[in-house]
């Protein structure tokens, strides 16, 4: 494996991160690669991975410019968009002018140790919490910290735009966000990822999200990479009593896509939702292993996962719902629905329950299949051609996942990615 | 009611039953050293007159269980066998090919009394064949003449190797090869006896065939082997149901199970499991670690499992069907019940790899007390599986706020054509529905057992006739007590 080669070479801005990446650095020697044989990775085939030489350069890809980011803006985040480069923030194309009494947005490398400790850094997400982890903080490049001031309600939802762009070689690229979302303080994240180029990277986005009492936050994902990189992420967030979380996963690209968002109660009547919709083809390899995990009393969960498969594609889902004891009360429902559309696309799902209360209501539901071909003829008697009907039934399952977005810019880009999918995929079956 | 927690604590009651079944007999056993090696294995086979092929059989497969790991990844922990404190081979004195029950060890008969299950009752009446296992060799195997006069064979294991060699070698270890697992191997070097069943072509089998194993000597491993063939177009339903006297110790059964289902061919098999579970500190107990598999072989075949499980310490078991003949179908309905402190990770396997394979699969799992309930499942369609279907539904229901009910089901499809469903839930019995039967006039007991009835029906009622009464006895004597 050629992760343990890496030089980390150490560069100015990073040295908050040292101590914390030698350590981690030093772990690594330790760890073995995740292989089939581990549970968590068995479906997941890691061998593209290993099959580049990857080095942990990032230079701040000055060649990024306003011409490049255009396309990406939402009007809705005029005044609250972060641009970062390769995991590193640019400045001069950020647009962040929000209220500071409302938000602070700060720079971890600015935080002293004491900061970050109350802050909670690597609390959820301690550096050894796996082989990913170990490698994202040994590379990490970069860390940012959001945090919503109590009773704050930010109505424009924050853009954190995390833009990749190439070096001739396979490179390394993580960062870290910090999220704080105090008590009765609402806002909303959009955490994008895309890529300028056709670049091979590895990229290990962590992002630790505190929401506390009465609080609010609505978490889109979004992550339409080009279909070379490797993208392993680690959402963990940890919700107060009364605290509410809403996450909508939205991935389209990357040959390796590998999300393991995990929600933590750690009080009582919590309200979340954990949605994702994976369109998928060519070679792409898409797993998502998530964790729902009830500690306390009272908690309503709800988790929608759809996946679409076509060409080579090949989907992983791993969902498990915990309910540890004396969590009574707890109302948790979790659905995996995949359309498996072609000859050589592959599905594994093991939708996962352990439940130790009894007073609870946990179900989930997985489904496998084509389209109904009932549904493509009742289409096709009402004159539509089998292609089209095809494309509006696929277009149709995947947009239930997007309904529930309420930025508009949003959900009017995602709805023309996803015609764009189901147009060019069903296409090529005829 | 009184206090808003009594139903739970009456469920507690119900399912905190006593094990009935927890006594034993004092019959003179054939006393094999503790241990395993090449010669006990040697011993065994000479023992039992067996020709050279099965001993080689044995010795290949201890060879490999020699280099294989004991598997760690059931959600289920206990004090693991000591392999080497293990007697690998017990059988009565009394000597085996009784012509009548006359000639039955009179205390081994009481023991059958007292289990309820009279064999010559049941012989007169119910006109079921019984191929009754005590501890490892069968003793008495009835209605053979009649099973005769259908071309049906229905005997030992061992006996089957002596008189049918030809067909034991060719289909032993074809659907489970000993190397398939560590506890598989395990049984293919050391099975003591089991049973045979072979229904030839354009037969139904003309009674319900069915075995009753019972664990009787201290320390003694069971290591029971069946192998059913069903020929093309036959039908042939299987039963088996066990229970074991109490003992301290843990006692490892490692059964291997093998179904065969040609052209057109159905079997059913059915198992109620009634060991015993260990007492409320959890010591003691069965680990039932058994390996089941049928292989549906033919074009049009069809293998159904059915099982009750309430017994054991730890259960380990995944009945499983391979789906290999087009329009073949797999079925598979199970109730497991824990309490105290049983654990169970059981659930099944459906591979479909022929075109218009179907497969079923109803799972309920019940918890009280401090126990573990796993279910554990797979669904895989292979590439050329056209239109293949399955659909899954696991529920669980939790008595009490220390046990556990857990689900995993592994879910895999490479053939767009197929289709599959799985749901599962996981809930309590409602007060709403308790108090609901109470305003209609029943007891709470009697409304815990109908709710309770009614979550595990659907399972029951796939039983045949025998069985289901056994059942509803069981699951009688499992409410017993709470009443008051």
């Amino acid at each position: 494996m050629h992760f343990k080669d890496l030089e980390f070479t150490s560069q100015p801005a990073l040295d908050w991160v040292a101590p914390y990446a030698a350590k981690a650095a030093h772990a690594l020697e330790s760890l073995s690669f995740p292989t089939k044989k581990d549970e968590d990775w068995r479906f997941t085939p890691l061998k593209t991975l290993t099959k580049h030489a990857f080095q942990s350069v990032n230079s701040e890809a000055k060649s990024v410019t306003e011409e490049h980011v255009q396309k990406y803006r939402l009007p809705e985040s005029k005044e609250s968009t972060l641009v970062l480069v390769n995991g590193v923030i640019r400045e001069d194309l950020s647009s962040f002018s929000l209220s500071t009494e409302a938000i602070t947005v700060k720079r971890l490398q600015d935080m002293t140790p004491a900061e970050l400790d109350e802050a909670g850094f690597q609390t959820l997400v301690p550096v050894e919490r796996d082989y990913f982890t170990v490698l994202h903080t040994a590379t990490l490049t970069s860390g940012y910290y959001l945090h919503v001031h109590k009773g704050a309600k930010v109505e424009a939802p924050i853009h954190v735009l995390n833009i990749q762009t190439g070096s001739a070689t396979p490179y390394v690229s993580s960062f870290r966000l910090l999220i704080h979302v105090e008590q009765e303080a609402e806002a909303t994240l959009i955490e994008e990822h895309v890529s300028l180029d056709d670049s091979v990277y590895l990229t290990i986005p962590v992002m630790e999200t505190f929401v506390q009492k009465k609080g609010r936050l609505n978490h889109l994902r979004i992550q339409r990479e080009n279909k070379s990189c490797f993208h392993i992420s680690r959402p963990i967030t940890s919700l107060e009593g009364t605290a509410e979380y809403h996450s909508y996963t939205i991935a389209l690209g990357a040959h390796l896509f590998r999300n393991e968002p995990q929600i933590i109660q750690t009080g009582e009547e919590v309200d979340f939702t954990l949605d994702g919709l994976i369109l998928i083809d060519g070679d792409q390899i898409s797993d998502t292993h998530s964790v729902m995990d009830h500690r306390f009393s009272h908690g309503n969960s709800h988790q929608l996962h759809k996946v679409v498969v076509h060409g080579n594609a090949h989907s992983v889902f791993n969902g498990k719902i915990f309910v540890r004891q004396d969590a009574q009360i707890i109302d948790s429902f979790q659905e995996n629905r995949n359309l498996l559309l072609s000859r050589d696309g592959i599905v594994y799902t093991k939708p996962q329950l352990e439940i130790f209360a009894d007073d609870v209501q946990c179900s989930h539901g997985a489904t496998i299949g084509d389209l109904d071909p009932d549904e493509v003829f009742y289409l096709q008697s009402r004159g539509m051609t089998e292609q089209k009907a095809k494309e509006v039934l696929t277009y149709a399952f995947a947009l239930e996942t997007i309904e529930n977005i309420e930025v508009e810019s949003v959900h009017t880009f995602l709805v023309d990615e996803v015609k764009a999918y189901t147009s060019r995929n069903v296409a090529s079956r005829f | 009611m009184s206090e808003v927690m009594s139903d739970t604590d009456k469920l507690h009651e119900f399912i905190g039953e006593e094990y009935k079944y927890g006594f034993t007999t004092d019959v003179e056993y054939d006393e094999f050293p503790k241990g395993l090696n090449e010669d006990i294995i040697r011993q065994l086979s000479a023992i039992k007159n067996e020709p050279e092929w099965m001993l080689e059989f044995r010795l290949k497969a201890f060879r490999a269980w020699s280099e294989m790991e004991e598997p760690q990844w059931f959600n289920a922990s206990y004090v693991k066998p000591v392999f080497d404190q293990i007697q690998y081979y017990s059988a009565p004195k009394s000597k085996p090919s009784l012509e009548s029950l006359d000639e039955l060890d009179p205390a081994i008969k009481d023991t059958y009394d007292r289990l309820g299950i009279p064999l010559d009752e049941q012989e007169r009446l119910a006109g079921v064949a019984v191929d009754a296992v005590f501890d490892s060799v069968s003793v008495f195997t009835s209605f053979k003449e009649k099973l005769a006069n259908a071309g049906v064979i229905f005997c030992s294991i061992s006996e089957a190797i002596q008189k049918y060699p030809e067909l034991v070698k060719k289909y032993m270890g074809s659907v489970i090869p000993a190397r398939d697992n560590f506890y598989s191997a395990l049984n293919s070097a050391v099975f003591s006896d089991g049973s045979f069943t072979y229904v030839p072509k354009d037969t139904i089998s003309p009674m319900e065939l069915s075995t009753y194993f019972r664990i009787n000597n201290m320390d003694s491993g069971q290591f029971e082997r069946t192998l059913i063939i069903a020929e093309e177009n036959s039908f042939v339903s299987y039963l088996e149901g066990c229970t074991a006297p109490m003992f301290d110790t843990n006692q490892l059964h490692a059964a291997v199970v093998e179904l065969i289902a040609m052209d057109g061919a159905e079997i059913k098999y059915s198992t109620i499991q009634n060991w015993y579970s260990g007492d409320e500190k959890g010591v003691g107990g069965i680990y039932n670690f058994v390996t089941k598999r049928g292989l549906a072989k033919g074009n049009g075949s069809k293998i159904s499992w059915t099982q009750l499980e309430t017994g054991s310490a730890v259960t380990l078991k995944y009945p499983s069907v391979i789906l290999q003949g087009d329009n073949s179908v797999g079925e598979f309905y199970s109730v497991a019940v824990t309490s105290k402190r049983q654990q169970a990770d059981t659930g099944t396997k459906m591979i479909h790899l022929g075109k218009n394979t179907k497969s079923t699969i109803i799972s309920k799992g019940i918890s009280a007390g401090e126990s573990q309930n796993s279910y554990r499942g797979l669904v895989k369609i292979g590439k050329n599986a056209e239109n293949a279907r399955n659909y899954s539904q696991c529920d669980s229901m939790l008595i009490g706020q220390t046990c556990g009910a857990h689900t995993f089901p592994y879910i895999e499809s490479a053939n767009p054509t197929g289709k599959i469903e799985h749901e599962a839930t996981t809930s309590r019995v409602g007060e709403e529905q308790i108090f609901y039967l109470q305003q209609r006039g029943m007891s709470e007991q009697d409304a815990i057992s109908m709710i309770v009835n009614g979550f595990v029906k659907e399972v029951l009622k796939e039983l045949p006739m025998e069985f289901a009464i056994e059942a509803n006895k069981l699951l009688d004597i499992k409410l017993e007590g709470s009443v008051g």
